[in-house]
Order: C-alpha cells, then structure tokens, then sequence
C-alpha cells in the first residue's frame, strides 16, 4: 500500500512530467480544409449569369464586378454566411467552399434557375416599357420600336393587341429589369430555384 | 523600456478576462462563444477567463445586430470595463447585420458606431478556433506598452 502511493507520487516529480503540467498547450485546433468556408475562385470563367447573387440569402455578401480578366464574383466578408448556395448554384462552377462541389459531382446534384413572368392583365397597358427595356429583347431585336411592337415572334416580350405577351419565357434571364420600369407593377418575374438530381444534360 | 513595464506586458498577455455582452443576436453566436470554454478548445490553457463582468474584464466581446434596447446602455458597459481594454465584434451582425439587415428592421448596425471596436471576426457563426484565435492576436497587440503608449 505505502510502496504503491509513493510510486503514484513518485509519478508527479518526474522531470517530464512537470514540464508537460507546467508549460504543454495544444495549439489553436486548424480548421479542416474539408469545412465550408468562405467561397473561393477555381479560376474558371464566369459567365455572368449572376445566379450566385440571385440564390445569395444575405444582403450584400456577394457581388460581380468587371475586372480586366473578366467579370468576378466578390464575396464580402461580414456579410457571407458560408452557406455555399452561391457554389451550388453556379453554373460553371467559378467558386468553391469546402467538398461542396466534389459531392455535387459525386451525388450529380445542381441547383438549377427557372424564371416565369407573370403579366397582370387587368393592370397592363400596353406601354412596352418592358419590352423596350428588357436585354434579351435588345439582343435578339435591337430595332424594336418605342411601344414594345415588332414584326418578329422571336422575341421574350412583346406588346400585341394593347397587352404584354410573354412569348419565349426559356429565354429570360430572370434580371427583373422589366419589373423595375413597369409603372403598374404589371409584371412580375419569378425566380424558381430547385435542387435537381441528375441534371438533364447529363442524362 | 522598463523592467515594470515588461513584467506587466507579459501578464497581461498570460492573463486576458473577457466578458460578452450579446445585443441582440440570434444565439448562434453566444453557442460558439461558449463552446470555445468546452474541453476541445480550453480557452482557459491560453490564460483566457470568462467571467462576464465588465469591471474586472479586459476584453469585451460583442455578439449580435445593435438592437434599440442597447443605445445607452452598451456604451455605459463599454465605460465600465477598466483600461486598457479592447472590443472585438463576433460574428457578421455586429458587423453587418447580416441577414437582419433588412429594410424596416429596427437594428442598427454596425457596433463600431457605438463603442471602438479593434477586431472583427466575419462568419455567421464564426467557429470557436477563429474566435480563439482573434482574441490571442488582438490582446497582446492592444495591450502591449499601454502605459508607454498613454503618455
């Protein structure tokens, strides 16, 4: 009994074992590089399809500007929230954050935008505002007169018989711009976001 | 620079007493704060105490949107720490807002217009090693020759 509690206490004197008790501290834990972080570039292209900042839900964290090698996606810290659906949602995959684009590929999973323009009939009255102001019409249309009327069906809007008509609604970019000039709040855009297994291109 | 002087800048860096004062967060923040106290991050073994009183705290962590209730009474929190003292802003509210932020909200950020803040910590919450992490590199940088620096 005595020799045991003096080899316990004997235990406590070691040279080593003071030296740990006295002056060892484990270091800061590193985060793991697996954990999602602030969203980085891969350094692919950007497309500027801005689906970053339409899935980004908090005000402010992410923006695209134009830099000489092309338009950037910007993350502003403060603001992010580290959620990673600017990752998943990019098309091209231009940002990355932790394994959220490894298990995208292994899973086959995307986010994928759909728009839909809704025209209120009993409000719309046919100025073509939108129509003129919209930058898919402008592309495909650059003619288009004052009024919203054209001679092509090509078109995304289009004013025929005194109404907005949406014709190509796969065409739109979901930019709101034909919200933002409508002076009725005539026409809304939806942005439909959803997660899809199996993309259709892939198929 | 003085013997007193040095013996005095290696305790306060040994020594850091926090207190967190949380104006108005969503607890994410508060969770992550105390979570640096736990067994796997032991704050604690770096010499930094807890103890939630501004007069005996050195560093003032401040978690969450400024909400109205805190306009007179975080400055008089701030007043009641002793100097030399620092405030850190934990997470993206004191800092942004973040999502509170928003048009009709009552809050109003960020902190640094109300009290000095010397360090910010983004993330929404940030993880309990970068809070660790902001508070050792902030105190020995704030606290360093605090008596040198007020003459």
């Amino acid at each position: 009994m005595a020799l045991s509690l003096t080899y316990y206490l004997k235990e406590f004197f070691r040279l080593e074992w003071l030296q740990k008790f006295l002056f060892v501290r484990t270091v800061p834990l590193v985060t793991p590089p697996y954990f999602r972080n602030f969203p980085e570039l891969t350094g692919k292209t950007c497309t500027h399809h801005l689906f970053c900042m339409m899935a980004c839900p908090a005000p402010g964290a992410i923006d695209v500007i134009r830099t000489p090698e092309g338009w950037q996606p910007r993350i502003h810290l403060g603001h992010c929230i580290r959620c990673g659906l600017c990752v998943e949602a990019c098309p091209n995959g231009v940002l990355t954050s932790g394994r959220i684009l490894e298990t995208m590929f292994y899973d086959n999973t995307a986010l994928s935008f759909s728009f839909r323009i809704d025209v209120d009939t009993d409000r719309c009255m046919g100025c073509g505002n939108c129509a003129v102001a919209c930058p898919v019409n402008k592309l495909i249309d650059a003619q288009m007169s004052f009024g919203g009327r054209a001679s092509t069906d090509d078109l995304l809007l289009k004013v025929s018989e005194g109404k907005c008509q949406v014709l190509h609604v796969e065409k739109c970019t979901g930019c709101k711009t034909c919200e933002h000039h409508c002076p009725n709040e005539a026409i809304s855009v939806a942005r439909l976001l959803e997660a899809v297994h199996a993309p259709e291109e892939e198929l | 620079m003085s013997l007193l002087q040095r013996v005095k800048n290696f305790v306060r860096s040994k020594s850091i007493h926090v207190a967190y004062v949380d104006v108005g967060s969503c607890n994410g923040c508060d969770i992550e704060v105390l979570a640096c106290l736990s067994p796997r991050y032991d704050i604690e073994q770096y010499g930094i105490y807890v103890h939630n009183n501004p007069r005996e705290a050195d560093i003032l962590l401040v978690i969450g949107a400024f909400t109205p209730g805190w306009e007179e009474k975080l400055r008089s929190v701030w007043e009641k720490i002793p100097d030399p003292k620092a405030a850190i802003a934990i997470g993206n509210c004191p800092i942004s807002g973040c999502v509170f932020n928003r048009p009709h909200s009552l809050i109003d950020p960020p902190v640094a217009k109300h009290i000095p803040i010397s360090a910010q910590v983004p993330g929404c919450p940030p993880r309990p090693t970068e809070i660790l992490s902001a508070v050792l590199a902030v105190a020995p940088v704030v606290f360093k020759d605090y008596e040198v620096k007020k003459r």
